[in-house]
């Protein structure tokens, strides 16, 4: 799969059987829509997760969906106090992180409930997220 | 001068028989000889994949020298083994020591989750299968030689160029799988 | 013993008559209605099995070449998964046949399927799907289905029959739409042929002809690629010498609902199960490629031992039916059933994950399993000849 912002080939990372794609070169992360529902165990709670992300009121630019090419909506991630805007895409095939929008989530620790997403980002990517503070 | 003519012609007759009859025996036994070719690499695959199977799992099986040393000795065993008789005899020890190997593998699941162990495993146990499948082969194509060289008239020609019986491939099976786990 | 079989398969042979039957009257019926001279009936003949002929010799020469590509198969060595070569090289071993070639299909329905004219240019295809799921007992089960079907030259008699069926569809179709078009010109040319009463009822008879001769057809292939079904059965477990491998392996397939993407209804029969068949559609027995799993299932769990002749009295016991295998191949040999292999974990998120790993090492990917437990795959497009460990930094070479 190629990299939504820079085109590059992205590199799959796996952990405890759990998939996110991830580009070497802008550090950006995709997470596909179906690695949610084997993260949740739960085809509905995974897809309650992408949809009940509300949508952002920016004017970005954003990238095309890897996977289906139509372009990526912003939404808003994480509380309503501290607003952090990320990609989505609009059929619901998956979430995209640039790279510092991955740090900041992970820095604030809230962005689903039962903090799964959280974990496997914060454990997949530990050497990044040490080497940024 | 007429006798001689007929006598002429029923040598010669004689002759082509037994050429035809021979060239016939050659040819089984050529089978025969290839049929355990086939087996016989398989053995050998089986031979080398035992050492690296043993080194990877000694690290994880410290308490199970005995059962590590039986393969090992085994396996010398059947590799200086001579002849198809005593080679499946050999063999027979070998596959025995290597089930009981495998069924106290059972017992380590870290060793079971090693992925450099579960590809020899996975290598060792299609060797087996095919030593199985080739066998089945090597012994169809001897019973038809033994046959040939046993009956009438074929058994004078192999008479007189010492064609000789060639042995089953016979791996006992029979009590070969009745694991004893202790724990 | 698999001499006897391929030797004996009179009932294959006679339904492919048949079919060529259906073909020539076709030919005929629509030579006689163009022309009333009889004639004009031969070159009909000979025209359908011209057509028949270019056809054929088009799927012979590189039939299995555009079917493979058709199925988006994917030719692979031994490194993506060892254990398929593993299993088709025993079953090779055990059926005294050439390794046929591997391709693996990225598709995440489960099927397999074989091709070639002869065992010296065969290939077997499994999808990614299938090849995830599977236990090793039951994966050699399917791929002992294929080469039986290989042995028992099937491809042959299917690619044959197909091609007819083909040809005889696209007759009809032209005829049919050649009459549509011509009897309009005719209305506003109002041009009296004056053919006379006979040629009028020739003209009946051949669209009647044009109507019923693909259905007919259809059901003698499929009539054809059934029994060839059975016997592919019977020949796994033969090889096998465990039935049961088959039987869970059916099992497992029977229980997906999505039909491959990549198959359609004439390449249907070449597949281990009929790819087409979507779950609540209940296909009525004539017209279906496949008999039902459950019946194929039933009667491998029926059988007491592994032999020809243990398949043929179970499959009487549980279908009432006449068997199915040549009388030849019934010859008393006792075949005992082998004890069974490790059983697969049935963990559907590993399973999951297994159909992808397939699905990347296909399309060339390379795997590094980090020492920290990360494991990274990287595309065969990627450009950098090293990659870092996000997670705890270790650089690897790709």
């Amino acid at each position: 799969m190629d990299c939504p912002a820079c085109k590059n080939a992205m590199i799959i990372l796996e952990l405890d059987q759990v998939e996110t794609d991830y580009c070497t070169n802008c550090g950006g992360i995709w997470l596909d829509a179906g690695e949610l529902e084997l993260l949740f165990a739960d085809t509905a709670q995974a897809q309650q997760l992408v949809a009940s992300l509300q949508q952002a009121d920016v004017e970005v630019r954003s990238h095309p969906c890897p996977i289906c090419l139509k372009k990526m909506q912003k939404v808003l991630a994480a509380d309503e106090n501290q607003p952090l805007v990320i990609d989505r895409c609009p059929k619901g095939h998956g979430l995209w992180f640039d790279r510092g929008e991955l740090s900041q989530i992970l820095a604030r620790g809230n962005f689903d409930k039962e903090k799964k997403v959280i974990k496997l980002l914060s454990e997949m990517f530990s050497h990044k997220s040490e080497a940024k503070k | 001068m007429n006798i001689l003519l007929l006598l002429i012609v029923i040598i010669v007759l004689f002759v082509v028989f037994v050429i035809g009859i021979y060239n016939a025996l050659v040819r089984l036994r050529n089978q025969v000889k290839n049929a355990w070719s086939q087996i016989d690499v398989q053995l050998k695959r089986r031979h080398d994949l035992i050492p690296n199977l043993i080194e990877t799992a000694k690290g994880y099986m410290q308490h199970e020298r005995g059962t590590l040393e039986a393969v090992t000795n085994a396996r010398s065993q059947a590799m200086g083994a001579k002849g198809v008789a005593e080679s499946a005899k050999a063999e027979g020890v070998l596959g025995k020591a290597l089930s009981k190997f495998l069924l106290t593998v059972e017992a380590y699941p870290d060793l079971k989750a090693n992925q450099n162990f579960l590809a020899l495993q996975e290598e060792l146990s299609s060797t087996e299968n095919k030593i199985a499948f080739s066998r089945q082969a090597y012994n169809d194509q001897v019973l038809f030689f033994n046959n040939k060289i046993q009956m009438f008239p074929s058994n004078i020609v192999a008479g007189m160029f010492n064609f000789a019986k060639r042995d089953f491939f016979e791996i006992d099976t029979a009590e070969k799988a009745v694991p004893k786990v202790s724990f | 013993m698999w001499e006897q079989i391929r030797a004996n398969k009179r009932n294959s042979i006679l339904l492919l008559a048949l079919m060529a039957a259906v073909l020539a009257l076709l030919g005929w019926f629509i030579g006689r209605s163009i022309s009333p001279d009889p004639i004009a009936g031969l070159f009909g003949i000979v025209i359908a099995l011209i057509i028949w002929m270019i056809l054929a010799m088009v799927s012979f020469s590189s039939g299995d070449a555009i079917f493979l590509t058709a199925s988006k198969a994917v030719p692979v060595t031994k490194a993506v998964h060892p254990q398929l070569f593993n299993v088709v090289e025993e079953m090779a071993i055990a059926a005294q046949m050439p390794m046929p070639k591997i391709y693996i299909i990225n598709d995440p329905a489960p099927n397999a399927f074989a091709t070639g004219r002869n065992p010296q240019n065969a290939s077997v295809a499994i999808t990614a799907g299938l090849l995830g799921r599977l236990s090793r007992d039951e994966l050699q089960g399917v791929i002992a289905h294929e080469m039986s079907h290989i042995l028992h030259r099937d491809i042959l008699f299917v690619t044959i029959a197909g091609v007819m069926l083909g040809t005889i569809t696209l007759i009809s179709e032209i005829f049919l739409r050649g009459m549509f078009y011509s009897s309009m010109t005719r209305r506003y040319s109002s041009r009296n042929r004056g053919g006379g009463q006979t040629q009028t009822i020739m003209l009946v008879i051949a669209i009647v002809a044009a109507i019923l001769a693909p259905i007919m057809a259809t059901l003698l292939y499929f009539a054809l690629s059934r029994k060839r079904e059975y016997l592919a059965d019977a020949g796994s477990a033969r090889l096998t010498r465990y039935p049961e491998g088959l039987a869970s392996a059916l099992e497992k397939i029977s229980q997906n609902k999505t039909p491959l993407s990549v198959a359609n209804k004439i390449t249907a029969p070449m597949y281990i199960v009929n790819p087409l068949q979507k779950k609540g559609m209940k296909l009525s027995d004539l017209t279906s490629t496949h008999p039902p799993i459950s019946q194929r299932v039933k009667i491998l769990r029926g059988m007491a031992g592994a032999s020809f002749a243990n398949y043929s009295d179970a499959f009487k016991k549980t279908t009432k039916h006449s068997t199915p295998i040549p009388s030849s191949a019934l010859k008393e040999e006792t075949v005992q059933i082998r004890t069974a292999g490790p059983q697969k974990s049935v963990d559907s998120k590993k399973q999951t994950r297994d159909i992808g790993d397939i699905m990347q090492k296909t399309l060339g990917f390379s795997f590094i399993n980090c020492s920290c437990g990360l494991k990274i795959k990287v595309p065969p497009n990627y450009k950098s000849p090293q990659v870092q460990c996000p997670r705890c930094g270790t650089v690897s070479a790709v």
